[in-house]
């Protein structure tokens, strides 16, 4: 509902060509991230470009909970499916990232079809309890399907499409290239009849199918949408990390993204999802040495976040009593 | 014929063995299902609680953490993962009645905890506990029964029978019964929908503790089997109606029948997968499980 009255009041601003101060904040930040490998180097411009793809990853599960009110705990399949896509498409075919990109959208939206058609008609937990069982079963299909995918030990990937560029450099800013393409378009739906129609059918479910919205297609499309922007962090993942295994797609892994998604508060915006992104990569990374208490931090910021998300909206549910008496 | 003479000796011990460990699947299922139908939460820190409470039966009764008896370490684990479901419960009560996604997050996030609490405490380490049962076998009609085999189908019997009688017959039953099916009715009916749901919160505690102790002996128990357990116990949900206790203790039966012959005749390295399309195949066939009862909608 309050998405819809977000979304009809950001079309109004933009029609009007009203300055939006959070438009320039995201333009900051997008400065500030493309003038920092002329600071920066090494290690942290490396973890920075993981943390890119991670974004990615937290911004479609985001987009599954702000569109369609669902949960999906099974995103690093799509994720896989964009990771093992651009490593096959080396191996077997010499191509780089900027060909196979394209064929992980394509794999990340037949995947999220083939995968969102059973459960269309039903309730959210039903889904989420799917997505567990797809997690679940991504990493024996992985190890067990050895010629393509090389089992445990996974592929690499060493192409990269520019070849008298620096590596490092390329794959920064083709990472955060990827990243900003995946915002904007993400505005632009907010924006456009299709993203207006998907919040409807969210919202008031029976007037968006007097409109001729259905449910179940709108939960199908909506699915595709996100499993193809995994997939795109997937490809970003592999093209970043340069290799693909078995271990980095985990229920865990899973699970992790979802948090990344809940820290940013469900957010569509650049800088929503870098924070998922950062909250992911550099965790993990400054407290190496306390390895064993992330998933109880992360644990804990998942559910203080649920919590002060409900104490806010419990708040302003208050105030607005108070200002209409 | 051979090939039908094998298939008529083969199939008795899988459907014995099957339906011993879908009894363990059933006892998951009903956990998931008593929190589902009360509360309306699905609770993922479910299976991590279970395996927490196995990995406290260990530490107490081996010397890691304490040096019990296997009975006082039971009790003592029980114990305080009665205080964790009670805890876990607290936690999330602000937002049970108000949203059921961020309620479900929210159990996401306590199972991350209580997951990085057993590799805190217990490392990676992969861990044998076998019960205190003395042991036996004997064959009938072609099937080996074991020991193991009958302190299951025992003690399943007993909790189920336990729990089907306090729903049936109690005062407590009868709340449980009157909040799942109209919440909003029982309140204006005076009941505290809060110990309601405390209670099924633990008696879902205590249902995941004995079927962590009793599946650890058939496998082993480590901080990652835990996740896989739990989907066995999902999808014997899925497959009973994640509404209908009955549901849950049969579904669980089928699930462990159907998974033994999966891995006999197919293949036993893709369960996870062949649970995936079990859960899908289910939910389109018979959206709202196979126990569902049939019912008319009005427009």
């Amino acid at each position: 509902m309050s998405d819809m009255a977000q979304a009809t009041k950001r079309l109004r601003l933009a029609r009007g060509g009203l300055l939006d101060l959070r438009n320039l904040g995201a333009a900051a930040l997008l400065c500030l991230l493309l003038a920092l490998p002329f600071v920066v180097g090494g290690f942290l411009l490396y973890t920075l470009t993981l943390c890119f793809a991670n974004a990615l990853g937290a911004l479609s599960v985001s987009l599954l909970v702000r569109y369609s009110g669902e949960v999906s705990i099974g995103h690093s399949f799509f994720v896989a499916l964009g990771a093992y896509a651009v490593a096959i498409m080396e191996k077997q075919f010499g191509l780089s990232l900027l060909l196979s990109l394209p064929v992980a959208v394509l794999l990340g939206i037949a995947g999220g079809i083939i995968f969102a058609y059973p459960s269309r008609r039903l309730s959210g937990i039903y889904l989420a309890v799917s997505t567990m069982a797809l997690a679940l079963a991504l990493p024996e299909i992985l190890v067990h399907s050895e010629k393509v995918t090389g089992g445990f030990e996974g592929l690499y990937v060493t192409l990269v499409p520019l070849p008298s560029v620096a590596k490092e450099l390329q794959r920064y800013y083709i990472a955060l290239a990827i990243l900003v393409v995946a915002c904007l378009a993400l505005a632009q739906l907010r924006g456009s009849r299709q993203g207006l129609a998907l919040l409807m059918a969210r919202a008031h479910p029976s007037a968006a199918e007097a409109f001729g919205i259905t449910r179940g297609w709108a939960r199908v499309s909506v699915f595709a949408i996100s499993a193809a922007l995994a997939s795109v962090g997937g490809a970003v993942m592999a093209f970043a990390s340069s290799t693909v295994s078995p271990n980095s797609f985990t229920l865990w892994s899973s699970i992790f993204l979802l948090v990344g998604s809940v820290v940013s508060l469900n957010r569509l915006t650049l800088p929503a999802g870098i924070i998922g992104g950062a909250f992911l990569t550099l965790v993990p990374n400054y407290l190496a040495s306390a390895g064993d208490w992330v998933p109880i931090l992360y644990g804990a910021a998942l559910v203080a976040v649920t919590l002060c998300v409900n104490c806010a909206s419990d708040i302003r549910l208050l105030l607005a009593r108070r200002e209409r008496p | 014929m051979t090939v039908l003479s094998g298939f008529a000796s083969d199939l008795p011990p899988l459907l014995w063995s099957g339906a011993v460990s879908g009894c363990l699947y059933g006892l998951g299922a009903l956990g998931l299902v008593m929190t589902y139908k009360s509360s309306r939460v699905v609770n993922f820190a479910h299976g991590n609680l279970a395996g927490l409470a196995a990995f406290l039966v260990y530490g107490f009764s081996n010397g890691a953490l304490l040096n019990l008896s296997w009975g006082n370490a039971v009790l003592f684990s029980a114990v305080l993962i009665a205080l964790i479901a009670t805890l876990s419960y607290a936690l999330i009560s602000p937002i049970v009645f108000k949203s059921d996604l961020a309620s479900t997050i929210a159990t996401l996030g306590i199972g991350l905890m209580l997951q990085g609490l057993i590799q805190l405490l217990f490392g990676a380490d992969i861990v044998n506990l076998d019960l205190p049962v003395p042991r036996f076998g004997f064959s009938l009609a072609g099937v080996r029964v074991s020991s193991y085999d009958l302190t299951v189908l025992v003690v399943t019997l007993l909790i189920v029978g336990a729990l089907f009688f306090v729903i049936d017959r109690t005062r407590l039953g009868i709340a449980f019964r009157a909040v799942s099916t109209n919440p909003f009715a029982s309140r204006v009916c005076g009941l505290n929908l809060r110990s309601v749901h405390l209670f099924a919160w633990l008696s879902s505690a205590v249902l995941g503790l004995v079927a962590a102790l009793l599946i650890v002996p058939t496998t082993f128990l480590s901080s990652t089997t835990m996740s896989s357990f739990m989907l066995q116990a999902f999808t014997a949900a899925v497959v009973g109606g994640f509404n209908s206790l009955p549901g849950a203790a049969v579904g669980g039966v089928l699930v462990g029948i159907a998974m033994n012959l999966f891995a006999f005749y197919v293949s036993p390295e893709f369960m996870n997968t062949f649970l995936l399309a079990v859960i899908l195949l289910t939910l389109n066939l018979f959206p709202g499980g196979l126990l569902e009862k049939v019912s008319g909608g009005r427009v």
